[in-house]
């Protein structure tokens, strides 16, 4: 494979993530969709350090989504280390091609059917995390065209103008979607649960370390951590996670969440699969809706990513809709 | 006032110690007596499950015992009772995070603003069970009438004859299937009686309705229609004092009846 060509396959930008959680949700983000599968993944890690054994956990999960990485462009000495170490081939993609396309909604590609059905041969999708909600897409028959013709500069492919206007609109109109604040997690009242002498906070989650864990929670199983938690993996109900921080669970989330355990009111929760029995963050606590009808399995193919936080007092669970 | 604390064990698992809790406790609540479950089983609680309980629980037994918070902030209201509350065991801790001498003083408290306390007791017979025995001076041994659960209770019931709390003691027949007794295939009740020597409180039908009341949190007492809500709520009334014949298990009788019935068992030998 030439520098900077990707047959049947996307580049994900995910160079302006700040840290490793925002990396891998918004990788998850990208990956749930239904059209990633069976593709190959360039990955544009920008100067993101990952361990090797990091490395290997998103790519299994881009394995585990049928999808797989085909190359990885990174300017950190320890994530080239890790890709080398793990066979992964390690290459520049195209360097002076800006990146364009920011997840286009399908009602946009409806709207310009001309500049995304003839023209476009090859997607990149951008992860700004300025713009949290940039949704996945891809083009129609982007597939066969990448057959054809597979050996054109990426730069060339995709005039940066045609889609730079679309980008703000898009972030407006296609936003998260708050999902029904009543209908999901009821607040309990349990008074004063904070501990005595913690105070209620607002620090910055961002800059707090974050505790990398691969693997399943199960029943009755804690994690308790100063800092940030990313989960790659499910926790079932019965487990528990508390953290200072954000929760981040890349997999289905069935127990007991509490994050800003320390009463910080910014920190967050989110999974591919909100499903906690209770919702904690900082001191206040919400059970999930008992009319909430939750099948004994889930299908794996029906991931939505929610994020839950506090607003105005009460607990609101932000939803990224698909549209299909 | 001082209520009553019956233990509710067994010594095998899966006999439904903790379905026999919820039923009975819900029951009771019911008939309108202030009641209070205990859940001892810690690492491996489901008496919240069985109750649809498991989303409102902030505080468990632990943390009262640890001074986490108050003894009545633990107290997990029912949904449909307000009666009946749930005392929670921590599913992240083990057996050894209480002894028997702070179970005992739980117990204590909370007889003086119940009318029962009802304390469903983990399997085995270490630590979570004496611990569970600890406050009680009742029990209610559950048994179903297959040799190594029999074995366990007698077991059990030589155990609590040892305790001095333990005043009285009786015996729960679970999972009673009429039709394989008639066939010699099962145990009779009279049989299980006759090997434990224990005067019996109770005889619970197998009832595929407790898998769907166990998976949707209900218990079944709530079913007036189910033959073991029904056993249960027998069970209850017994406890209050009340003389209550046993329950006719044997086959429904009647003309269509005995038609399904053939049909039944043919399908059965086919």
């Amino acid at each position: 494979m030439e520098k900077g060509f990707v047959e049947n396959g996307f580049i994900i930008d995910l160079s302006s993530a700040m840290n490793t959680t925002q990396l891998v949700f918004e990788l998850s983000s990208i990956m749930e969709h239904p059209d990633v599968k069976g593709k190959r993944v360039c990955l544009k890690l920008g100067s993101t350090d990952l361990k090797q054994s990091q490395l290997l956990s998103i790519k299994a999960l881009i394995d585990s989504m049928d999808a797989s990485i085909a190359l990885i462009d990174t300017s950190s000495e320890q994530t080239k280390a890790s890709a080398e170490s793990l066979g992964i081939v390690v290459s520049e993609i195209s360097a002076n091609a800006t990146p364009t396309i920011v997840g286009k909604a399908e009602e946009s590609i409806k709207e310009e059917p001309v500049e995304v059905k003839e023209e476009d041969k090859t997607i990149e999708v951008v992860a700004d995390m300025k713009i949290p909600t940039a949704p996945v897409e891809t083009a129609e028959g982007v597939e066969d065209v990448y057959e054809e013709e597979s050996t054109q500069e990426l730069s060339e492919i995709i005039p940066a103008e045609h889609f730079d206007n679309d980008f703000e609109s898009l972030a407006a109109n296609e936003g998260l979607l708050k999902a029904e604040e009543t209908s999901k997690y009821i607040l309990l009242d349990t008074g004063d649960v904070l501990p005595q002498g913690v105070e209620e906070n607002s620090a910055n989650t961002e800059t707090l370390p974050t505790l990398y864990l691969n693997q399943t929670l199960r029943s009755g199983q804690t994690v308790n951590y100063d800092g940030n938690i990313l989960i790659i993996g499910d926790a079932h109900p019965g487990s528990e996670i508390v953290a200072s921080g954000d929760i981040t669970v890349w997999g289905i989330l069935g127990g007991i969440a509490h994050a800003g355990s320390q009463g910080n009111v910014t920190a967050k929760v989110r999974a591919l699969k909100l499903n906690a029995i209770q919702l904690r963050i900082a001191g206040l606590y919400a059970r999930r809706n008992d009319t909430l009808n939750v099948p004994y399995v889930q299908k794996t193919n029906e991931f939505t990513p929610e994020e839950a936080q506090i607003e105005d007092g009460k607990i609101v669970i932000y939803k990224k809709l698909r549209r299909d | 006032m001082t209520g009553r604390v019956i233990v509710i064990t067994s010594g095998k698992g899966g006999v439904g110690k903790t379905t026999t809790s919820a039923n009975i406790g819900t029951a009771l609540a019911k008939d309108g007596y202030k009641v209070v479950l205990i859940d001892t089983d810690l690492g491996l609680r489901n008496l919240d499950l069985l109750l649809g309980l498991e989303n409102r629980i902030v505080y468990t037994i632990v943390d009262v015992i640890e001074e986490r918070c108050k003894l009545k902030q633990a107290l997990v209201k029912d949904k449909k009772n307000p009666n009946l509350s749930l005392l929670a065991a921590a599913q992240t801790r083990d057996k050894t995070a209480v002894n028997a001498e702070q179970l005992r003083e739980i117990c204590d408290t909370l007889k003086e603003e119940n009318d029962f306390v009802l304390v469903d007791c983990p399997a085995g017979i270490e630590q979570g069970f004496q611990n569970a025995v600890a406050g009680a001076s009742e029990a209610i041994v559950v048994t179903t009438p297959e040799m190594s659960a029999i074995r366990d209770a007698d077991r059990i019931i030589g155990l609590l004859e040892s305790k001095e709390e333990i005043k009285s003691y009786k015996l729960l027949l679970n999972r009673v299937r009429p039709s394989l007794i008639k066939s010699n295939e099962m145990m009779s009740v009279d049989d299980v009686v006759e090997i434990l020597s224990c005067p019996l409180i109770g005889i619970i039908p197998e009832d595929t309705g407790i898998i769907t009341s166990t998976n949707k949190g209900e218990p079944i007492v709530n079913d007036e229609n189910a033959l073991a809500g029904k056993a249960y709520r027998n069970v209850a009334l017994r406890i209050l004092g009340e003389e209550v014949p046993f329950l006719d298990l044997d086959e429904p009788k009647g003309f269509m009846a005995k038609i399904k019935n053939a049909f039944a068992k043919l399908k059965a030998k086919v």
